[in-house]
């Protein structure tokens, strides 16, 4: 049975004298669990991962892994091992012995470690590696290297601190693969440190995403994505339009709003914390409106409006439509399904009609 | 697999070849001694009054220094143009002589514990300043740096005070220990580049495998600072084998070499061996000071530890 409840971070803060990096969180993750941190440089997402491997201790609150409080306890005795932004591999070591280094306790023989380490270089798919150089890596290498330095201790938790990002984008599109799937072999918890969105929701299970010290949301990719619960993670997760409205009214599961630049709009994405009158705000993704080129026989959740810009991107397009009574235009995303050797002329302003279904709307707090 | 990391190295090789390759091009102008190239016209126009300045800069400085060696070989017991002729009889004087080598034992074994004491003290003063947060840090990195601005004979006077009054009595191990004073601030700035020079990511890694911070310190930052301190201690050697003030202040019946030097400028005769002296004393101090500059150099950079 695994626990939900692996890593408890109980009103943990932590002050840098008068900054205040991580501000009274509490959240659990769950045992082998693919959890990330996701946020801007700065919001506390690094301090975080500092203070669950022990190199920062909290000013305020705890953090327990596996039931176990962890303040005071030092770096080396905890059952957790990291992944360095730039992999800290020893310089002085081969291959073998920074793979080695950590288990000089582990009461193993020799013999022993040595097939650990070749196991690890099996894993990372380096076999023979052993004798190189730390000097004599690649980046994607080391990357690899420092992952099997860390998991031949069998952690119980791989903290991960944007191990990425130093790769170019292919490699690092090709290690997020990897490193999900190698998640799920060792069935390790995995905290991963990252600012970059798709990263985070290619491979995680859940994403809490951080600002100013805060935890905004805590969800799967999918959630986040498509039910943002403020405005700061709709906007901070993909592209989303913004617009001022108020509520008129309740017909059935739709809440009736009157929306700047949409006119009536129905709306079934009422949060649970959404406001059942005064004023909201509505947010609609790009790739939810629907453009159409002839005007549709439907009354509510149209606009008509007419291409101010447009960007072909080869499997979709991006246009930004203008509509009466709104100054930013609408950005909208559209699948080039049909092959088509027509490109949109943005000069020629064409009319247009956005519709949208009544989901999706969102109706956040201001 | 598509390879980020070795880009920096070839960039680096790169850029070397280049400076190369431009310094080939100024000899070559040099050579020739004639405007060629718009590049070497650049060259003259611009730079060669600052050349110039260059050169007799290093003249000014270096040509009176070079007179110890030139007249340690003269054939003359003044120290005078015309030069006389060739000897090795200065050389073969100070051999001979048994007080100079005392004195010369003398600096060793102080040179060499104050090497150690300052490098050792110097590395966990760097240690602190470059890993820890602390309150005070500045005021006491601030002290620790002082006597390098003191006046060498202010700070003579005070420690010879110092001694007196605590009762001690005055040996190679006063002169010793003041001489540390000043060692420690050179270890120390020595160690701090050193440091600075590799990721402290890589003891928080060490810490993070499992290892206390004393076997941290034993299998991490020992080895990597390892040029560094042996850069102090060829370093702190030096200082403490040339000083004299504070050793003249705080010797008692030893001398170091310095004094013994000093106090044998009275006698006229004796001035050429004392030169042919501070000839091996040059030639030694430079040999050092250059080896634990490249040891120092060797590697420091964020690609640290692929040169060691």
């Amino acid at each position: 049975m695994l626990r939900d409840d692996y890593i408890a971070i109980k009103n943990t803060s932590k002050h840098f004298g008068s900054v205040k990096a991580v501000d009274d969180i509490t959240f659990d993750i769950a045992e082998a669990e693919f959890f990330s941190l996701l946020g801007a440089s700065g919001c506390g997402k690094t301090t975080l991962l500092r203070m669950l491997a022990g190199f920062e201790q909290p000013t305020l609150g705890n953090i327990y892994i596996d039931g176990q409080p962890q303040a005071g306890v030092p770096p080396h005795q905890r059952p957790v091992n990291m992944v360095f932004q730039n992999y800290a591999i020893f310089p002085h070591l081969n291959v073998h012995k920074n793979i080695a280094y950590g288990m000089r306790k582990s009461g193993l023989t020799k013999a022993e470690v040595d097939r650990q380490v070749d196991e690890m270089l099996e894993l990372i798919k380096l076999p023979g590696y052993g004798n190189r150089g730390a000097h004599q890596l690649s980046g994607g290498q080391r990357q690899r290297i420092a992952l099997a330095r860390a998991l031949i201790k069998r952690p119980k938790v791989l903290l991960l601190d944007e191990p990425l990002g130093a790769l170019d984008k292919k490699l690092r599109e090709q290690m997020q693969l990897e490193l999900r799937a190698l998640q799920r072999d060792v069935g390790i918890t995995f905290v991963f440190v990252t600012h970059d969105q798709e990263e985070a929701m290619t491979m995680s299970d859940r994403i809490a995403v951080m600002s100013m010290g805060k935890v905004l949301q805590i969800d799967s990719p999918t959630s986040l994505y498509e039910v943002p619960k403020v405005k700061e993670v709709a906007d901070f997760i993909g592209t989303i339009n913004f617009f001022e409205g108020s509520v008129k009214g309740k017909e059935g599961d739709a809440t009736v709003l009157d929306v700047e630049g949409l006119g009536t709009v129905r709306s079934t994405s009422a949060g649970a914390n959404a406001p059942t009158a005064g004023s909201t705000t509505v947010a609609i993704r790009p790739e939810k409106f629907n453009l159409t080129f002839q005007q549709p026989n439907i009354e509510t959740n149209m606009v008509e409006g007419s291409i101010q810009a447009a960007a072909y991107l080869g499997d979709r397009s991006h246009y930004y439509v203008q509509v009466p009574g709104r100054d930013a235009p609408i950005a909208v995303a559209a699948q080039n399904a049909q092959r088509t050797m027509e490109a949109v002329d943005p000069d020629k302003h064409e009319k247009v009609w956005l519709t949208f279904d009544e989901d999706s709307a969102l109706l956040l707090n201001n | 697999m598509t390879d980020t990391t070795e880009a920096t190295p070839n960039k680096k090789k790169a850029m070397s070849m280049t400076a190369e390759a431009a310094a080939a091009d100024e000899r070559g102008s040099q050579d020739a001694g004639f405007v060629e190239s718009k590049h070497a016209g650049h060259h003259w126009s611009g730079e060669a009054p600052m050349f110039i300045y260059a050169v007799w800069y290093l003249a000014f400085l270096y040509i009176p220094v070079m007179f110890l060696p030139l007249f340690s070989f003269n054939d003359s017991i003044y120290v005078a143009f015309p030069l006389k002729g060739f000897t090795l009889q200065w050389y073969g004087d100070m051999v001979d002589n048994p007080a100079l080598l005392r004195a010369l034992e003398n600096s060793v074994k102080v040179g060499f514990g104050v090497a150690m004491a300052s490098t050792f003290l110097g590395l966990f003063a760097a240690k602190a300043m470059t890993r820890y947060y602390m309150p005070g840090k500045g005021p006491i990195t601030s002290f620790i740096m002082l006597p390098l601005v003191i006046p060498g004979i202010v700070l003579g006077i005070a420690l010879l005070v110092i001694s007196n009054t605590m009762g001690m009595d005055l040996s190679l191990w006063t002169i010793a220990a003041a001489h540390t004073l000043i060692g420690v601030p050179f270890a120390m700035l020595v160690m701090v580049s050193r440091l600075e020079g590799f990721d402290k990511n890589l003891e928080e890694a060490s810490l993070d495998l499992g290892e206390g911070a004393f076997q941290t310190f034993m299998r991490i930052t020992l080895p990597l600072a390892w040029p560094g301190i042996l850069a102090s201690v060829l370093l702190t050697f030096t200082i403490s084998f040339d000083e004299f003030i504070l050793a003249f202040f705080l010797a008692g019946n030893e001398v170091t070499l310095p004094i013994y030097i000093w106090s044998q400028l009275r006698f006229p005769n004796r001035l050429p061996m004392v030169l042919s002296l501070g000839a091996c004393v040059l030639v030694f101090s430079f040999f050092i000071v250059t080896f634990s500059e490249v040891m120092r150099r060797r590697g420091v950079g964020p690609q640290s530890g692929a040169a060691i």
